[in-house]
């Protein structure tokens, strides 16, 4: 039987997992594709709270409309992402993070 | 005519001028700034009329994730000031900025300000995780576009890669936290969040791992740590009126939602309120302490004034952390709103002066204000008010800001919080002093005097006597903030 807990369990793998590629990584491209894979961490365990959150026998909908919002943000973010992404590589033939050191104190 | 027709308003208006843009690429400039400005004179004209008037006249299928409080309409006049004037300041920038775009072309920079500025009215009266969410990414994919907008500048482009990265970093904490904290309470709502935190059975740790990762998430929107390393940079390198826009719009649209958060957590008999309280006291005096020690060895004023809206953010956390202080007749989240109102006329100030200084094709560094007093003395002197306003010198509106969080911080007997601000106060005086005694320097570095507009002046002038005016006589601004909520419910009905 798969619990809530199960569901928190890779909820939690994924997120770390994320976070540690966005922070070691250093490629921007693979940073973004880190990022999502913390949204989605994020989605499963709204889903997840969703589901196991029972008043009278059906599940509670509203972290699942939130994940909707979620998915769709995300989708537009990406779209944003990238353009910028693609701006800098048209400038600096690079999308490392060594491409984008020039601002400091 | 309800105040909610008003974001609606706006946003179509945004709307229409990009498609504009993309199908009628002949339609001047000067005529699509002219529509966006006047919409949005316009929009706080009749603000200003309706929330005299009728404030509470919310559509009824709003009413489960919105409510028009008191704070609510001062936070949607100031963003719709905000807007405003940022719009203006593009219209200034926009010789110089014109020669960073593709084909000289700025129509975005007049249209998504209308659309960031909607989103940020709809933030300031939500009273649901889910519409805090949807407008608060609204307002920061839409800053991507404007940050990164000057693209043929690589700087501008590397500000654009660092906020998009940060930022992408923060929704993803965000969603995750709010995950958590549905989990713990099983609501969305603020009102059943705070219902469900005085129940004595309910299982802290949870709460308390959603809270710390909503709090994280919430502080890169303000520039406060430990998401605060991409202002700087950002600051520098994005246009002007956008660093503008993000120091004083972003930081307080953050703010709103941080207030409600917060007044959820916090709520009386509430099983996280004291730890709550410890965070935010914490990540405050960190921010103060991290925005103003490196700002004493900048060179760039923006970047200064980077460093200078973090240690501001700490102020804000700090007063936010006050909750159940009355001594100043107002408690946090009345501070809160009081210190951005005193905020906007002094940062957009000091921006004003560093995009006039660009116009002439000057730098941007502390040397560049050399003889500033003798090229305009008018500039020169607005651009000390500001400063000694940012610092927090008495008789300005930065003062008294400040005052009343450290009056809340000794009322709750915060002593470390307090020391902590009292150095960042300190660190403060001198890093803006220095950009102070550099204007009036003999050796000028350009020697050709500076023309500006009547408009420039007049809008100047504005700003200068709001900083006076509320350093000299606060008391109007703090009676409408001391306004419990419910009593101004009440009023409307």
């Amino acid at each position: 039987m798969i619990t809530l807990n199960h569901y928190l369990i890779v909820s939690g793998i994924l997120f770390s997992l994320g976070l540690a590629g966005v922070i070691s990584r250093r490629n921007i491209l693979i940073i973004f594709m880190c990022l999502e894979m913390m949204l989605s961490a994020a989605n499963l365990a709204l889903v997840a709270f969703s589901r196991f959150n029972v008043t009278q026998g059906l599940p509670d909908y509203t972290a699942q409309a939130l994940v909707f919002f979620t998915i769709t943000v995300a989708a537009a973010e990406v779209a944003v992402g990238l353009a910028i992404i693609v701006a800098l590589f048209r400038t600096k033939q690079s999308v490392e993070v060594e491409a984008v050191t020039k601002l400091h104190g | 005519m309800s105040v909610f027709t008003l974001e609606a308003f706006l946003a179509i208006l945004g709307l229409l001028l990009l498609i504009v843009e993309a199908f009628a690429p002949q339609i001047s400039r000067r005529t699509i700034a002219a529509v966006s400005l006047g919409g949005t004179a316009l929009a706080l004209v009749l603000f200003l009329t309706v929330a005299s008037h009728a404030p509470d006249s919310l559509p009824s299928f709003c009413t489960p994730w919105m409510r028009l409080d008191s704070l609510a309409l001062f936070y949607k006049g100031f963003f719709l000031v905000t807007t405003l004037v940022v719009l203006w300041l593009t219209s200034e920038c926009a010789s110089y900025l014109g020669k960073y775009t593709l084909e000289g072309r700025l129509n975005e920079l007049y249209s998504l300000p209308l659309i960031v500025c909607a989103a940020m009215m709809w933030m300031a009266a939500a009273q649901d995780l889910v519409t805090v969410f949807v407008a608060l990414e609204l307002v920061t994919v839409s800053f991507y576009v404007l940050v990164a907008f000057a693209r043929k500048s690589n700087l501008a482009l590397e500000a654009g890669v660092k906020y998009l990265i940060l930022g992408a970093l923060s929704t993803g904490v965000l969603v995750f936290g709010i995950a958590w904290i549905y989990g713990a309470t099983g609501t969305l709502s603020f009102d059943g969040i705070a219902k469900a935190l005085t129940a004595a059975d309910l299982n802290k740790s949870p709460v308390l791992l959603g809270a710390a990762f909503l709090l994280a998430g919430l502080g890169f929107k303000v520039a406060a740590a430990p998401f605060q390393s991409w202002v700087p940079d950002v600051y520098q390198g994005a246009p002007i009126p956008v660093t503008t826009f993000l120091s004083v719009g972003s930081k307080a649209a953050g703010f709103v939602v941080l207030t409600r958060t917060v007044d959820a957590l916090t709520v009386e008999h509430s099983v996280v309120g004291p730890e709550v309280k410890g965070l935010l006291l914490i990540l405050g005096a960190l921010t103060v302490l991290l925005g103003s020690l490196p700002a004493m060895f900048q060179q760039s004023v923006k970047r200064l004034l980077g460093y200078s809206s973090i240690s501001h953010a700490g102020y804000l956390l700090l007063a936010l952390a006050c909750v159940g202080s009355t001594r100043s007749g107002m408690n946090a989240s009345g501070i809160v709103a009081f210190y951005l109102a005193t905020y906007l006329p002094m940062t957009v100030l000091s921006f004003l002066v560093l995009a006039l200084l660009r116009v002439q094709g000057s730098g941007e560094d502390i040397r560049d204000f050399r003889g500033l007093a003798k090229r305009n003395p008018f500039l020169a002197f607005i651009m000390t008010l500001s400063l000694a306003s940012l610092a927090g010198l008495p008789l300005t509106a930065g003062f008294m800001g400040k005052l009343f969080v450290f009056v809340g911080l000794v009322d709750q007997a915060y002593w470390g919080a307090l020391v902590c601000a009292a150095i960042g106060a300190a660190a403060g005086f001198y890093y803006y002093f220095r950009a102070i005694v550099s204007m009036y320097s003999p050796e000028a570095s350009a020697q050709e005097p500076i023309k500006l507009a009547m408009p420039t002046r007049v809008i100047a002038s504005a700003l200068a006597a709001a900083i006076i005016i509320l350093g000299l006589y606060p008391k109007p601004l703090q009676q409408i903030l001391s306004q419990p909520p419910e009593v101004a419910a009440k009023a409307a009905h």
